[in-house]
């Protein structure tokens, strides 16, 4: 295969220095934590079960506890004084090309960065941090799945991660008022861009306005519900931030910088990241440590703010109109690793009728398996759908028709599940089940739209 | 890579069932395409036009059309391009008229 050769040719170009450099940046990227990490595993193995990889493939490789493993033994045969006198006994091995391909393999090929393992871990052994790490390393040395990086390239050179130009951008977001406008019958209906001091400043995945804009739609319904003064940027409007995957804090820095700078030049109160989750944790809980600096502004999820419209009494909903079964797919980087897990159940208990549960849910629930960047690498997919059945079984067992998963990513990774296991579902987004039960304030009378959007 | 045999030729596809070499595309490959990869017996007026439209505008501008480009161009309502392709307008409509596959999250 075309991808395997290229992972043999850019091992073969490796020199030695290069591999003792990548072990460098592990070792620095690890930090004295992570170095422990690398010790403490004790093998009880409860990791095994907590993985949908080893779940779905049964495969030694699958298991947590061996793919940190690979990772621990490059470490020691480098780092620690047993490892450099008798490997053998210290579990070392030589991070040799060998050795790097075994960690490409664990640390892309068979790991969403879904972190459930580390929950599950006796010694809290935080695995999806290790993984990273490598990943780091891995991308450094060139190793990185040639997709992958290509996302995080796109937007570093254009913006936004799938190169939408500024007009293509503008024009879509004025189709989109228009198309809002005529759903709800009010003119008033608006998505203002680059409002100056709006309290929230909205961002979303480039995803919505290239193929998926009725999830913007959604959002832009229920900000028009719910009278808030909000706006999005004509630059610097994309939540994505693949250098989380890439494990490149430089470039993920670079990236996020992005919204800091949107948020800097228009002077709107919160941040407000749209229903994608690895976006929300870059931009909440990492980018603070890529960038080396505290932002002076909120960054909450968008289910956070649609939950607090409910409490203040904003939007009004009938639920009486979403009356198929509905349950909620908790992606990992909003609710394990971000931890927003309860607003958006509250939301979804006020707007359908028959809410169930997925087994498990909440932090504990399992990763759709497109997590990670894995949807961006193609040589993984076959890897990716197996071991998506864990997550297919899960919605099977709902008797649900229809799963609302507050992630585009994840989203893309149902669909496929939702064909390859024929599960017979709608993959909606919660702003679209929101925007659905929706009980609309009367238009205002004689209420003309100010100005056509810029 | 994977192969896909269509009247004689042999076509190489990504893992995902794009097409390797946009170049090869012609119409007998998206039917294919269409009933291999997205359950589509036959493809319709509207299936084509949408095709045809994402076709001409990769071969001219190198990459996947805006969806608001898609809409304004066949006239098609949006939830309508969502019926026809099941799989949407990246992993349904793009492949079929033999893009690669867009990036991000699609």
């Amino acid at each position: 295969m075309t991808d395997i050769d290229s992972l043999d040719r850019r091992l073969e170009r490796l020199t030695d220095a290069d591999l003792a450099r990548g072990l460098d940046i592990f070792r620095d990227r690890l930090g004295a934590a992570g170095a422990a990490w690398l010790q403490t595993c004790v093998r009880c193995g409860l990791c095994a079960e907590s993985c949908h990889y080893f779940l779905a493939d049964g495969e030694t490789a699958s298991i947590p506890a061996h793919k940190l493993e690979q990772v621990a033994a490059g470490f020691r045969g480098r780092f620690t004084p047993l490892g450099r006198l008798a490997p053998a006994l210290a579990g070392a091995r030589p991070f040799d090309r060998a050795l790097a391909r075994a960690w490409v393999e664990a640390a892309f090929g068979r790991c969403s960065a879904c972190g459930r393992c580390s929950l599950n871990c006796t010694t809290g052994v935080n695995v999806a941090a290790v993984m990273r790490a490598a990943r780091a390393t891995l991308t450094e040395l060139g190793l990185i799945p040639a997709d992958l990086q290509q996302v995080v390239t796109t937007a570093l050179e254009t913006g936004n991660n799938m190169a939408i130009s500024r007009e293509d951008w503008l024009d879509t977001l004025q189709w989109i008022e228009e198309e809002t406008q005529a759903a709800v019958g009010d003119p008033a209906a608006r998505i203002p861009v680059d409002r100056q001091g709006a309290n929230i400043l909205f961002t979303v995945n480039p995803r919505e306005p290239k193929f998926f804009p009725l999830g913007l739609q959604a959002s832009a319904t229920v900000f028009h519900a719910a009278g808030e003064d909000w706006t999005v940027a004509s630059e610097g409007w994309d939540l994505t931030n693949y250098g989380l995957f890439s494990g490149n804090n430089a470039e993920a820095g670079a990236i996020a910088r992005n919204l800091l700078d949107s948020m800097e030049r228009l002077g709107c109160r919160t941040l407000v990241i749209g229903e994608c989750g690895h976006g929300f944790a870059a931009a909440r809980w990492e980018s603070a440590e890529w960038l080396r600096q505290r932002p002076l502004f909120r960054i909450i999820s968008f289910l956070e703010l649609m939950e607090s419209y409910f409490r203040q009494g904003r939007l009004r909903v009938d639920p009486a109109r979403v009356t198929d079964r509905v349950t909620l797919h908790d992606p990992c980087n909003t609710v394990r690793q971000g931890g927003v897990s309860e607003p958006q159940r509250a939301i979804l208990r006020r707007c359908v009728t028959d809410f169930v549960e997925m087994t498990p849910h909440g932090a504990d629930n399992f990763c759709c398996g497109g997590g990670g960047g894995q949807l961006a690498m193609a040589e993984y997919r076959d890897k990716r759908l197996q071991a998506g059945c864990i997550k297919a079984e899960q919605i099977r067992a709902t008797g649900a028709r229809i799963v609302a998963a507050p992630c585009h990513n994840c989203i893309d990774q149902l669909m496929e599940l939702n064909r390859e296991y024929k599960l017979g579902v709608r993959i909606m987004t919660v702003a679209e089940i929101v925007s659905d039960a929706l009980v609309l304030p009367a238009a205002a009378p004689g209420k003309e739209s100010h100005e056509p959007a810029s | 890579m994977p192969m896909i045999d269509l009247g004689g030729r042999s076509l190489e596809v990504s893992d995902e069932g794009f097409l390797l070499n946009p170049e090869q595309w012609d119409e007998d490959l998206a039917a294919h395409l269409a009933r291999a990869e997205e359950g589509l017996e036959a493809l319709t007026d509207e299936h084509w036009a949408v095709i045809r439209f994402i076709r001409d505008h990769f071969e001219q501008n190198h990459g996947a059309p805006m969806v608001r480009a898609v809409c304004k161009a066949t006239g098609l309502p949006l939830k309508r391009v969502y019926e026809l392709f099941p799989s949407g307008p990246a992993r349904g409509a793009c492949k079929l008229a033999g893009l690669p596959k867009p990036d991000g999250c699609v």
